[in-house]
């Protein structure tokens, strides 16, 4: 059967694909930033910690949906995903290959599981989806496992609750472990952490606030759940309403977890770089 | 944990500097950011820079204000028309600038003010965060 055998945080910050990309990794600026990735990238491809399928929980920046569609929770269920073209060409990163039959199973135990999923299949994936795969594995010719996207709105309000993304993520814990073929699946969230894009408050970053953050993940993940949007707003940048999406990933490792790695880097761009990797405790 | 509508999107109002991607602006910015989506492709990208007033003629309802700030590239401006930085960000890159970039021009600093604030550690959110609070 397929199962869940960790759980990984990352920010998505695009000037870091970028980094990547132009092989501007080893400047000063960005030394720090990569740093911190060190560990998981050899700790991820140990035999036994490499995934075969990571379920990937992004938000789509305006890429593969614009205004005429806004679906809460969407599921990518095609075979494969090009990078898609944000403005300045698609990032030279491979074709992401997805585990469609994993995916078509999880959207069908989800929706039965009461969470009413999007199916898409046609979709380009933006740096939210493809950033974190550069931080986690570097610059392979192809991905080393499978990738089942999952885009959740959080640009138009409202977006999903933070309780709802942790309930979604408890139904993708149901929906793997049911699923006949012997799987190691990982959950990624990205996104976050403190980071404000936009007017006079531009800039925001709270460190204080996202390292409890990340110190609750594995302490005290009912208080995150209860989190109302207006203190992510306040406290971590409007564009700090990111992390719910995080919740989901903890919701997927069930009630106990150990985390095994932590980073924090500010700043990455406008963003306070943050990335965890838990496992399941029980 | 039901949340009363009105009372969610009015605490929006409090958070200084800050304009919340509502419905109410989604659908005042609709043509704005549909327009910035049509970046993203490189036949319109050219078109776009080989003369931007035919090709905002090519969007009728996009209005004359919403124009004017997009050609002068006033991102505040455009927040308060209905933007979306995810989609402005089509318009930026475009241009060849990085969201760190195109994000300090709304913070009256100049570009390098605001890379070296953001490595020292940002902007605290002491005071940033209620209007009514001032906390
Ligand atoms: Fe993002």
């Amino acid at each position: 059967m397929a199962h869940i055998t960790a759980g990984i945080t990352s920010s998505h910050v695009p000037a870091i694909g970028a980094a990547v990309d132009l092989g501007n990794t080893g400047e000063d600026y960005w030394k720090p930033a990569f740093a911190g990735f060190d560990w998981t990238k050899e700790w991820i491809m140990k035999p036994e910690n490499k995934p075969d399928v990571v379920i990937l929980v992004y938000n789509d920046h305006a890429s593969a949906f614009d205004m005429n569609l806004i679906p809460t929770f969407a599921i990518g269920c095609a075979d494969e995903f090009q990078p898609a073209d944000e403005g300045w060409g698609p990032r030279p990163v491979p074709v992401v290959k997805n585990h469609a039959d994993l995916a078509w199973h999880i959207a069908q135990s989800c929706i039965l599981d009461e969470f009413d999923m999007t199916i898409i299949n046609k979709m380009d994936v933006d740096h939210g989806l493809t950033v974190p795969l550069s931080l986690m594995f570097g610059q392979p010719e192809d991905w080393p496992c499978k990738v089942v996207p999952l885009a959740v709105n959080v640009v138009t309000y409202p977006p999903p609750s933070g309780n709802r993304c942790y309930n979604l993520g408890k139904a993708i814990r149901d929906a793997v472990d049911s699923f006949p073929e012997d799987l190691k699946v990982q959950v990624w969230g990205t996104g976050g952490m403190s980071h404000q894009l936009q007017g006079t408050r531009a800039g925001l970053i709270n460190a204080e606030w996202d390292k409890k953050f990340l110190d609750d993940l594995t302490a005290d993940p009912e208080r995150l759940r209860k989190m109302p949007h207006i203190e992510y707003l306040r406290e971590a940048g409007s564009e700090g309403i990111e992390l719910v999406m995080w919740l989901i990933m903890r919701g997927a490792l069930g009630d106990k977890v150990k985390e095994l790695h932590r980073h924090y880097h500010v700043a990455a761009s406008n963003t306070a770089l943050g990335h965890i990797v838990l496992e399941p405790a029980e | 944990m039901k949340q009363n509508i009105h009372e969610y999107l009015a605490e929006f109002d409090d958070i200084p500097g800050t304009r919340v991607y509502t419905t109410a602006r989604a659908r005042k910015g609709y043509w704005v950011n549909q327009f910035a989506m049509s970046l993203m492709k490189d036949e319109n990208r050219k078109r776009w820079l080989a003369d931007e007033k035919a090709y905002l003629d090519e969007w009728p309802k996009i209005t004359q204000e919403q124009k004017d700030a997009l050609l002068a590239r006033d991102y505040d401006k455009l927040l308060d028309l209905g933007g979306n930085i995810y989609f402005l960000a089509k318009v930026f890159s475009t241009d060849g600038k990085s969201y760190l970039q195109a994000v300090s021009t709304m913070t009256g600093m100049s570009v390098d003010d605001y890379r070296n604030m953001m490595l020292s550690g940002g902007r605290s959110p002491e005071g940033l965060r209620s209007k009514k609070k001032g906390y």
